[in-house]
């Protein structure tokens, strides 16, 4: 059973990357606040006798349902639908070789040279921006696996799918980010 | 196939598609930390609530178990007069039954000594039992006595 310190702890090193995913998706900060609080507040009441090595899983999966509540609430289903729903962008990629831009976006990202061009703050936001505009299912695979560092099996679990997609949607976010950035001049 | 499709399945494409996302992350996570004041304010309130519930849930689980052990404690240390509230409970119910047995059995002796009367009486005429399997003796006792 997590103690009320370790719950403390957990929360708080989630809580402002869940708000930013409920940000992601509901593209409204005070409704986001309302899903991590209800999320936090799920947690707490129905899983406090579970053991604290399993709170990430099970609150990223509150708070993918509180997400999917909060729309449901809203009553707008076609949101939902196309938000949820795959758009797919593999034709028309032409001569984009995916590797060379990710190798050179790589590079560029880990040795924050694109920061010599565009002000930090100002590709931090890009980079937010795409994010954000990524397909739901490729935003949450994508940030479930690297931001919430969950391991595929566990972001399958949390998404309710099987572990090919979550490849599968990371790898086509990955593609979508890379591609963008490139776009947006993020490049050595 | 394109060239995305052609490195899609290349292995050395998965560990650079997840050092590129490591990078991303880092970036997300740099610009999650500035978030807004008031946006920090909250969810530093929802995680207190979030706390003080399971505080509350963990409390209310203690009660619980506190009040079944004491209800246990009862059960064992008032355990004779609980069986005897259940005994004296069922002390009616039992007189009622043991009350309808003695009217059913006092009934079967009054039905028995009527008939022993009866039948004391007619053993102990003069007139002999046969006679009342006599037709005319019969028809002579069902007819009404002549007027003397």
């Amino acid at each position: 059973m997590a103690t009320d310190k370790e719950l403390a702890d957990f929360l708080k090193s989630v809580e402002k990357r869940a708000w930013k995913r409920a940000v992601y998706a509901v593209r409204d900060e005070d409704a986001a606040l309302d899903i991590v609080q209800d999320a936090m507040i799920r947690l707490s009441e129905k899983y406090v006798d579970r053991p604290a090595a399993e709170l990430p899983l099970l609150f990223q999966r509150i708070v993918s349902n509180a997400t999917m509540d909060w729309f449901r609430r809203q009553k707008v289903r076609n949101q939902v639908v196309r938000n949820f729903s795959e758009f797919e962008s593999a034709a028309g990629d032409g001569d984009f070789d995916i590797l060379e831009t990710l190798e050179s976006l790589g590079s560029s990202l880990e040795s924050e040279s694109a920061a010599e061009s565009v002000s930090r703050a100002q590709i931090l936001q890009i980079i937010d921006d795409e994010v954000a505009r990524l397909p739901a299912r490729q935003r949450e695979a994508f940030l479930l696996r690297y931001w919430e560092e969950l391991d595929v099996a566990e972001t399958a679990a949390s998404m309710g799918c099987s572990e090919g997609s979550v490849k599968t949607h990371c790898s086509r976010a990955v593609h979508a980010l890379a591609k963008a950035l490139k776009a947006k001049g993020i490049a050595p | 196939m394109s060239t995305l499709e052609n490195n899609y399945r290349s292995p050395d494409h998965e560990a650079l598609e997840a050092r590129f996302a490591r990078g991303i992350v880092a970036r997300l996570s740099e610009h999650a930390d500035h978030i807004a004041p008031d946006v920090a304010e909250r969810l530093r309130f929802a995680r207190e609530k979030a706390v003080e519930a399971a505080r509350r849930v963990r409390a209310a689980g203690q009660a619980q178990g506190v009040g079944v052990t004491g209800e246990g404690a009862l059960v064992a240390g008032f355990s004779r007069s609980r069986w005897w509230l259940r005994i004296a409970s069922a002390l009616p119910l039992a007189a009622l039954v043991a009350g309808l047995l003695l009217i059913q059995d006092w009934q079967n002796r009054s039905q028995v000594s009527v008939a022993a009367e009866v039948d004391a009486a007619l053993l102990g005429d003069d007139l002999p039992i046969n006679a009342y399997r006599d037709p005319g003796f019969v028809e002579y006792l069902k007819a009404p006595p002549a007027d003397e």
